[in-house]
């Protein structure tokens, strides 16, 4: 019986809502319960996948049929397969981890209660798209997520930044889901459909370009991608433990995952343009992060930066590397962020890296997950990040599309830089301050996690996948690695070891020669300046105070016009003037019986008209 | 039973409706204009099971639960409106509200 595992599909799906909601109506005030119960509920969660992930061979469906609006059936259902398989598996486990490092890091925050719940509805939220079995599911699961985000983001919502930066997050988001909604329409218009399995039996190989460019639009907004990237970097507002598990590994990554599942759907202008865009914003975030001080957001340039090289996956016709590199990514930046987490926690909440220094000695595990996960996302042979990462550089060579190939390698390069300046800074020489100096280790609720994820997943995930990932849902890996030649004289490994060679290296040197201050901004400020400032959102202010504003204005100016002045007023106006003043004060004597006896009158003549024609 | 017919159904829903129009527009007291309003809309709803009733079918009977469950909701909103104004005017009598004719 194939289908069984529905049932198991429900429980790891309706769990953490179940969980949400008691934990957000009865453990408001409860927050070390609401922890360990929340915490508690990803790992049956994590556990209930992996038995899916290792049990079920076939696809698992389940589909119930909500509403039927003349030939279009809207439903509720689920498809699993292997993609789907391997992404439960991922987000639940390392969201698991995620939540019990949130035990240790959120110990002094008043409201856990509330944090907690944001953390369950998003994973209900986040686990629903990846088995939405039709467009509008996904859809719906899509925005609870953008729901949720904005929630989680504006955790401190007393602060400032905090606010605004969530409302950034939420108000982006919905740009690129004009997008998409419109989208899921077109589909529904051109097909009749919204179930993934009929779609993609309708749609047949010429599939119109405005399609995929729409449904684009949905991914362009939540996996930040160009040119709807500007709210991840000030998405790090919300409590680490949230950009680790929320805008690094997971709902960053659902973008790319939903991508592939609609892959065929994207004409080829449509894949050129997200091979080209995500390539190109690689190579730019990745050489952005290198002016940034503050380490989540150095970290969030490096997320860009993967986000592009997965978009750029997708956008060469590779869809299940995507989602490897997804899979990877995630552990990899989780470790990360958490290493980050662990960090901000030991030096009493500071963020500047130039502040830090020296941590390696004293916080030991922390400083060898987040260098081992570091290794890994400079895609050092071996390590999980290789095996994904290397792989899409080499199919851009294979596929001959030689700018999108340059664009790899300058992001592979700027990725060993800004990791290496990272290491340098955080870790080795000299605490540059007060509160690196007395930085202590984390308790194990914080270490336990980025261990487990650094140490076994950051590492070992793509060396160890035949051992960690089963059979059944090898094919995803397994078809990624064996469609390409790939060997060590391959020109994507070349690049790599040089990039490794010649960027961490040189960025572990270079970063050593000045204290208290970033070696580059000392060398060139003009540089440091020009990575640092924020094109996008300037040219955002400047297109919404300028032309958005004249063309608002101007149609506001028509609504006065045209409908107050002409339409309102001037029948309004017109009438009374047509029937005389006298008619006016006759009409208007401000009694409510009055106008009750207009209304009767005015029925019955309604009435008898209808009935005497 | 057996003697029933639709007309007589109808007839009551007609005596009800005459009934509430009669109170709308001589009552001043808003309550029980109010309240006739809502007699009003009992008896159409009263015609509507009527014929469906009549007609062997449950589509009416199934609408007039929604009417009833909108028209519950509504009086929630009037009586408040009606007990806000109470509060601020001292008066609800529909007479003595007059003051956007000026």
């Amino acid at each position: 019986m194939p289908n069984d595992f529905s049932s198991l599909v429900h429980w790891i799906l309706f769990l953490p809502l179940v969980a949400a909601a008691f934990s957000a109506l009865f453990l408001r005030r409860a927050g070390a319960f609401a922890a360990w119960f929340s915490t508690a509920t990803a790992f049956t969660i994590a556990g209930l996948s992996l038995q899916l992930l290792l049990q079920s061979t076939g696809d698992v469906t389940w589909h119930v049929e909500l509403a039927k609006l003349g030939e279009i059936s809207l439903g509720f259902g689920y498809l699993i397969d292997a993609n789907a398989r391997l992404m439960l598996f991922v987000v639940s486990f390392v969201a698991a981890w995620i939540h019990l490092f949130s035990v240790g890091y959120m110990q002094d925050d008043a409201a856990r209660g509330r944090f907690f719940a944001g953390l369950s509805i998003f994973m209900f939220s986040i686990l629903g798209i990846v088995v939405a079995d039709n467009l509008l599911m996904t859809f719906i699961f899509w925005e609870l997520v953008g729901f949720s985000s904005y929630m989680l983001i504006a955790h401190y919502f007393d602060k400032d930044f905090a606010a605004a930066a969530s409302k950034k997050a939420f108000i982006t988001n919905r740009i690129g889901d004009l997008g998409f909604i419109l989208g899921i329409a077109l589909c529904l218009h051109l097909y009749g459909t919204l179930d993934f399995v009929a779609l993609k039996a309708a749609a047949g190989p010429a599939v119109p370009v405005a399609v995929g460019a729409l449904l684009m639009c949905g991914f362009l907004g939540k996996s930040a991608q160009f040119p709807l990237h500007v709210w991840l970097t000030d998405a790090m507002a919300g409590p680490t433990p949230v950009s680790a598990l929320i805008h690094a590994a997971t709902m960053v990554a659902a973008g790319v995952y939903f991508m592939a599942r609609v892959s065929f759907l994207l004409a080829p202008e449509v894949l050129s343009w997200m091979a080209i865009s995500g390539a190109g914003m690689a190579a730019l975030a990745g050489l952005c992060a290198l002016a940034q001080t503050d380490i989540k957001k150095s970290l969030a340039y490096s997320t860009l930066a993967h986000l592009g090289i997965m978009g750029c996956a997708l956008g060469l016709g590779h869809p299940e590397l995507a989602v490897l590199h997804m899979a990877m990514h995630a552990f990899f930046k989780a470790t990360l962020f958490l290493g980050a987490g662990s960090v901000i926690h030991g030096c009493h909440h500071e963020q500047d890296m130039l502040k830090m220094g020296g941590l390696l000695k004293k916080m030991p595990l922390t400083a060898a997950t987040f260098i081992a996960a570091t290794l890994s996302n400079c895609a050092v042979p071996f390590f999980a990040g290789w095996y994904s990462k290397d792989a899409i550089i080499e199919a851009a060579w294979h596929g001959h599309h030689h700018a999108v190939f340059a664009f790899l390698a300058i992001a592979a390069l700027a990725t060993c830089l800004y990791s290496g300046r990272m290491i340098r800074l955080v870790f080795l020489g000299e605490a540059n301050s007060e509160a690196a100096e007395h930085a202590h280790e984390s308790p194990w609720t914080m270490t336990l996690p980025i261990t487990v994820l650094g140490l076994v997943f950051a590492v070992g995930a793509g060396f160890a996948a035949h051992y960690l990932i089963p059979a059944s849902s090898l094919q995803v890996v397994d078809a990624a690695l064996t469609s390409l030649h790939f060997s060590f004289t391959a020109p994507s490994t070349i690049i790599g070891l040089l990039a490794l060679v010649f960027g961490f290296g040189g960025a572990l040197k270079f970063y050593g020669t000045t204290r208290g201050a970033d070696a580059l901004q000392v060398v060139s400020p003009r540089a440091y300046a020009l990575l640092e400032r924020r094109w996008m959102d300037g040219l955002y202010r400047w297109w919404i105070d300028g032309p958005q504003r004249r063309i608002a204005e101007f149609i506001a100016f028509l609504d006065l016009l045209l409908i107050n002045g002409v339409a309102v007023r001037w029948i309004a106006g017109g009438a009374t003037a047509a029937l005389g003043h006298l008619t006016g004060r006759t009409f208007h004597r401000g009694q409510t019986r009055g106008y009750a006896l207009w209304i009767v009158i005015g029925s019955l003549l309604l009435a008898w008209y209808l009935l005497a024609r | 039973m057996e003697n029933t017919t639709l007309a007589h159904h109808l007839l009551l829903a007609g005596l009800l409706f005459a009934l509430g129009l009669t109170g709308v527009l001589v009552r001043r007291n808003l309550l029980v204009v109010y309240m006739c309003l809502e007699l009003m809309l009992t008896a159409a709803t009263l015609a509507l099971v009527a014929f469906s009733r009549f007609n062997r079918t449950m589509d009416g009977a199934i609408f007039v639960f929604f009417i009833i469950t909108v028209a519950a909701a509504e009086v929630a909103v009037g009586l408040a409106l009606i007990v806000a104004l109470y509060r601020r005017r001292g008066s609800v009598k529909s007479d003595e509200l007059v003051t956007l004719r000026d």
